[in-house]
């Protein structure tokens, strides 16, 4: 009889453990809530109101329900990229990047090549696919092949991007004007506009499609059961017969041909052209969509939506208080840090510092009986 | 040896220590005189290493008194323990390879110069002065990483030492040790108890406890059952103090019927170790169907490159592999679809995923049979691992455990039911198989081993347990520096005869002429 | 184009890269990758530009941008260790928090939107090292510096001495290599590596006052600019070791020189230019990618797992 046996976590019913990968999220935004909230007071501004403005600019009428639903579908293609990869144990925070080159791709082929709609439209997002994927393919490579850490390459090919992009849109391909540019995209390429309050278009529905497609995967097929084992132990993982190399280098290119699909329904649907520098971050705020949604796809709809509505709830901060849209960044990343953390759950069950939890005596004892 | 109190310079008196509602030990009582060398002995799990890490301060006793030099004392950390005299010499050597013998040695208790200034100079001539005092010969100057194992275990001893530990642990020390460098690491513990240091040998190997040991306090699921004075017993008494179940015992099983067909064929197979030198050196072996091939040699003299070499976690150096008349894959899945089936020693980094649950543990290499065009039939794979679970008597264990909160004994078998209950299987190569897992568990898993055997696979046991080895092998193979060295009947070998070869006592029967490399060695 | 002004400039654009890479390798020699350096000099530039326009002191300022960092750096110690926080995803959070808040604060604060500059801010004044500044090429490219510059440089000794030469570096390196060893050893390694975390905020702090106080006269959001990474990329490089991580960053900053230079002379699109350290730090990490891989890969073991 080991010791580890009765110090490991005992395994907790089914439903216990759906509510906790739904307490953890809520914890943390009612952590960041709070944190943001003491914050705004410091800055001399009445919380409430400001936290009222957010909801009330986003959610209250169908105008602003619909600029949220805009809002959110970039967040749904980002958050949906980040949360494949970390799934499979990739950290592919390069979203940002990614999207922009997806874009660039979606604006190119959308006002250069002259078709018709039914094959120009699926043309584009293809194009911005298959850019998103080879920016990823940088670090991706780098990181299965040769073990570099992916974070920091992505994070490098982000301005690289952003610089790359822009030379695009103020030297090669630029339009006309003073505005820094592509062409439009042909009205071929566009994706249609359904509101005439905002600029929500079809690439929502194909984000949400994306999303039940990929929860789908993840849940009933053999591929999205090996990119969970391999995200949670590699050498496992290829032990026991998955290709772990080849299919990691799969998931962190799709990763990034979903977050260039974000730049195509940018391109074509929102914009109609690319504009230099258009992404807010995005690609970063998919970082924190992801994990709020425990990377799970079908999480990833709600938290798109939550982190959309404060986006699209922030504009009117800059109007109505000394406060900018920075203030949604910042309850965005304290729920990422407090999600990082593995506190939540475990504290309200077991009332311990998680260093009791996790520091399992049998780490000494087993290994020294052997 | 002396009873009166006062000479004792520790005593442990009813300790206690639970593990949530696990009591891993129960009222032990124990005490150690000056100048003593005292064997703990037991069997795995049997709690001394426990036992020994409430006294380093490495886990606090729940209840009980610790005594040393008749104080009563409380240790919350190793540094109390190390700065009240107490060292241990830990079975897992806790040394930095890429820094000098001095270094490590006076880490934490380094010279300093002003303004915290490193003493250098003063650490190597400390450090020479103490290792020449000891008789243990070491250059403060050499890289640790550079040292052979018995040397770096030298370093672990000056390291208490230095510290002026008068209470040395010694944590299974033999374990990675050849027969001759044990005799050195014996002659320096009574070097070191005649000089006044008191000594617990931890150890469930009777022969050393019986060489070295002045006193014996056997162990038993968190009892202290017996404290001997070593000239009153004898191995066979100890033995039945220790286990409940007898020792030594061989799983009953019928002679071997070896088929003819080799189903693992490696010829002169040559694998590099961790720091780049030839672990495997030219080796040769082969193992039939229907046998059980054990595998026997101190720990780091080949075997773990040799294992990963055959699942194909290690890209062999040179020489060929086949497995089943075919040639070695290029990847794990490759070797799978050849009919091998490895269960590993390392459950948790290799074997397992602990987070995952039970049944996506027991599908992982199964997928090919679970698949419905691009689908898993997650129906079918938690039908089949549930089947397993009650096949393989898993304790404990439901389809959405997670594999980690198991026992390590119910883990072992849920690699092992993963691994053998492949159809296609024809070469099962189980690892340290009983390692880390209960007495009864082992039974079962020796068992399961045989009746495989018997259906005609051909079993490789690779295990640093001769008793393991002794009571499942057919054939018995020794590795030595990275070679078979031995190749014997298991009804006609002695366990002395094989740890004569172990220890490289014996002539290779292979002479490759080759001059043998640096030995592969664990650190 | 004149190669001794490129010169001046370099050592000028390296300065916040030294700083970062110094903070970064001490977390680097004590096992740990800090991917947040970007953050902690944020806060810093903020802190300095903010306490300088308030209080008109410089020296302030520097205290105020240091204090700040560390205190960032404590957030993220105490996520890593006291929470057992992943170390990369505390990193990313805290970056990105830090690039949320003082873009927050600017407002907030200081009232813009974006870019913040006064003509009330204080500068530091440049110095004229004596001697040096007399010799004919170097001391153009040496002399004239604000002591921003020169403490830069000064810490790269210093540190390769606390780390090479006192007991608390041997410590630290132990910890980096063989953290059991030194646990058993009674090294406080948790202690240790929070010291560095904190000493890494701090001279991330001096990196940061150093860019909004010195290097320009402004803040702007995210004006950081990678720094942080590019640093990353010369610690990997030089294997952690202090005085070739700083001339790897020298390196970085005279590519980054020159792309500042090029467009004078050659006319080329700035963004193409400024691409030239992002692209140069990419392909360092390439080649330590290639190296590391083939270091590993000489006694064949299968490895997937990033140290």
């Amino acid at each position: 009889m080991s010791v580890e046996t009765l110090s490991a976590p005992t395994t907790r019913p089914y439903l216990t453990s759906l509510l906790s990968a739904v307490v953890n999220p809520i914890m943390a935004l009612a952590i960041a809530g709070i944190l943001g909230a003491l914050l705004v007071m410091a800055l001399g501004e009445n919380p409430f109101e400001v936290y009222w403005l957010l909801i009330s600019g986003s959610l209250a009428g169908i105008p602003n329900i619909l600029v949220t639903l805009q809002m959110m579908t970039p967040l749904l293609f980002t958050g949906l990229a980040v949360a494949i990869s970390f799934r499979a144990g990739l950290a592919n925070i390069g979203a940002e990047g990614q999207m922009l080159v997806g874009a660039l791709c979606a604006g190119i082929v959308g006002f250069a090549v002259d078709l018709p709609a039914l094959l120009h439209v699926p043309l584009c997002i293809a194009a911005a696919f298959a850019g998103g994927m080879a920016w990823a393919a940088v670090p991706a490579f780098l990181r299965v092949k040769f073990g570099v850490n992916e974070l920091v390459v992505c994070l490098m090919m982000n301005p690289i991007a952003l610089l790359l992009t822009g030379y695009f849109a103020t030297h090669v391909l630029k339009a006309p004007g003073p505005t820094n540019k592509l062409p439009d995209v042909l009205p071929s390429a566009k994706l249609s506009t359904f509101s005439f309050y905002s600029q929500v278009n079809t690439g929502l529905i194909l984000a949400l499609v994306l999303c039940v497609v990929l929860a789908i995967i993840n849940a009933r097929t053999v591929r999205g059961f090996e990119w969970k084992i391999i995200g949670l132990s590699p050498k496992f993982a290829y032990y026991g017969g998955i290709d772990v190399p080849k299919r990691a280098l799969n998931v962190f290119l799709l990763s990034g041909g979903v977050a260039g699909l974000a730049g195509a329904e940018q391109v074509m649907g929102q914009f109609g052209a690319y504009y230099d520098n258009f992404s807010p971050g995005y690609g970063f705020d998919g970082i924190a969509v992801a994990m709020l949604a425990q990377f799970h796809p079908i999480g990833v709809i709600f938290s798109a939506f939550l982190f959309g509505a404060l986006n699209s709830g922030s504009g009117v901060l800059q109007m109505m208080t000394g406060l900018t849209k920075h203030l949604v960044q910042v309850l965005q990343f304290i729920v990422v840090l407090v999600l990082a953390a593995k506190i939540s759950w475990d504290w309200l069950t077991h009332f311990k510092k998680p260093s009791e939890i996790t520091m399992r005596p049998s780490r000494s004892s087993t290994t020294s009986e052997t | 040896m002396a009873s009166d109190t006062s000479k004792h310079v520790v005593e442990m008196r009813n300790i206690v220590k639970r593990f949530g509602n696990f009591t891993a030990i129960h009222n032990a009582n124990i005490t150690i005189g000056r100048g003593e060398i005292h064997a703990l002995v037991g069997e795995n799990g049997a709690g001394k290493s426990t036992l020994m890490n409430v006294l380093y301060g490495l886990l606090p006793r729940t209840e009980g008194d610790v005594l040393l030099r008749g104080k009563s004392v409380h240790f919350s950390t190793p540094n109390d323990a190390i700065a009240q005299g107490i060292g241990m010499v830990h079975q897992h050597f806790k040394l930095a390879p890429s820094f000098t013998v001095a270094e490590n040695i006076v880490l934490g208790a380094e010279p300093t110069l002003a303004m915290g200034r490193l003493n250098m100079r003063r650490a190597e001539t400390e450090t020479g002065e103490l290792s020449k005092r000891f008789g243990l010969d070491l250059d403060p100057r050499a890289m640790v990483g550079s040292l052979s194992v018995g040397l770096r275990q030298r370093v672990e001893i000056l390291k208490t030492l230095y510290r002026k530990a008068e209470v040395l642990v010694f944590d299974e020390p033999t374990a990675v040790l050849t027969p001759q460098e044990t005799r050195e690491l014996f002659a320096t513990m009574r070097q070191l108890a005649q000089s006044g240091h008191s000594i617990i040998f931890i150890t469930h190997k009777l022969r050393e406890v019986l060489a070295v040991s002045d006193r014996i306090s056997v162990m038993k699921q968190g009892e202290i059952v017996a404290t001997i004075d070593n000239k009153d017993v004898t191995a066979q008494e100890i033995a039945s103090l220790m286990v409940g179940r007898s020792v030594l015992l061989r799983v009953a099983k019928d002679e071997a019927k070896p088929g003819g067909r080799t189903m693992l064929n490696i010829r002169n197979l040559t694998a590099l170790g961790e720091r780049g030198e030839n672990a495997v050196h030219k080796l040769s072996l082969s193992v039939r169907s229907g046998e059980i091939v054990g595998l026997a040699g101190v720990q780091g003299n080949g075997q773990d490159e040799l294992v990963e070499c055959i699942a194909g976690l290690r890209q062999p150096a040179g020489g060929k592999i086949e497995i089943c008349d075919k040639p070695l894959g290029a990847t794990p899945a490759d070797n799978r679809a050849l009919g091998l089936a490895y269960v590993p020693a390392d459950r948790g980094g290799v074997g397992l995923s602990l987070q995952s649950s039970i049944w996506e543990n027991m599908t992982v290499g199964h997928l090919p049979k679970f698949k419905r065009g691009q689908f898993l039939s997650i129906g079918d794979a938690r039908a089949r691992a549930d089947e397993l679970i009650k096949r393989y008597d898993v304790r404990g264990a439901t389809l959405d455990k997670a594999a980690g909160s198991l026992s390590g004994g119910n883990q072992q078998k849920v690699q092992i039911a993963r691994e053998l209950s492949r159809e296609d299987g024809s070469l099962i190569i189980a690892e340290q198989p009983s390692q880390g897992v209960d007495i009864g568990a082992i039974e079962s898993i020796h068992r399961i081993l045989v009746e495989m055997r018997d259906a005609g696979k051909a079993v490789f046991v690779i295990s640093a347990d001769l008793d393991e080895i002794f009571s499942i092998s057919d054939r018995i193979l020794v590795i030595y520096r990275g070679q078979i060295v031995a190749d014997l009947k298991a009804s006609d070998a002695t366990q002395e005869e094989v740890g004569r070869y172990m220890g490289g006592l014996e002539t290779p029967i292979v002479d490759t002429g080759a001059s043998v490399k640096e030995p592969a060695r664990v650190c | 184009m004149d190669i001794v002004e490129v010169l001046y400039s370099a050592v000028r654009v390296s300065t916040p890269l030294v700083y970062a890479a110094m903070g970064g390798l001490l977390t680097y020699q004590a096992g740990m990758l800090n991917i947040a350096l970007d953050g902690f000099m944020i806060v810093a530039a903020f802190a300095g530009i903010a306490t300088a326009f308030a209080t008109g002191s410089l020296e302030l300022a520097l205290i105020a941008a240091v204090i700040s960092s560390v205190l960032l750096a404590a957030l993220m110690a105490t996520f890593t260790f006291r929470f057992k926080a992943d170390i990369f995803i505390a990193g990313i959070a805290v970056t990105f928090l830090a690039y949320g808040l003082t873009a927050l604060l600017l407002k907030g604060v200081l009232g813009e939107d974006g870019v913040f500059m006064s003509n009330t801010i204080p500068r530091f004044s440049p110095i004229v090292l004596p001697f040096i500044a007399d010799i004919p090429v170097l001391g153009r490219i040496l002399s004239g510096h604000t002591i921003l510059v020169y403490v830069a440089y000064l810490f790269i000794p210093v540190i390769a001495f606390a780390l090479y030469s006192t007991r608390w570096g041997l410590r630290v390196r132990m910890v980096g290599e063989a953290p059991e060893a030194a646990a058993a050893a009674g090294v406080k390694v948790t202690s240790l590596k929070f010291q560095t975390m904190l000493l890494s905020g701090a001279l991330c702090g001096f990196g940061g006052a150093y860019l909004s106080l010195a290097y320009v006269s402004l803040f702007a959001n995210q004006m950081t600019a990678e720094r942080g990474l590019i640093a990353l990329a010369a610690i990997f490089f030089a294997k952690g070791r202090p005085l070739p991580t700083a001339l790897v960053a020298l390196l970085f900053g005279l590519a980054t020189a020159l792309s500042v230079r090029l467009p004078q002379v050659t006319g080329a699109a700035p963004q193409l230019l400024q691409l030239i350290p992002y692209v140069v730090t990419v392909l360092a990490l390439v080649i330590v990618g290639v190296r590391t891989a083939r270091a590993s890969n000489k006694h064949g073991a299968w490895k997937f797992a990033l140290d």
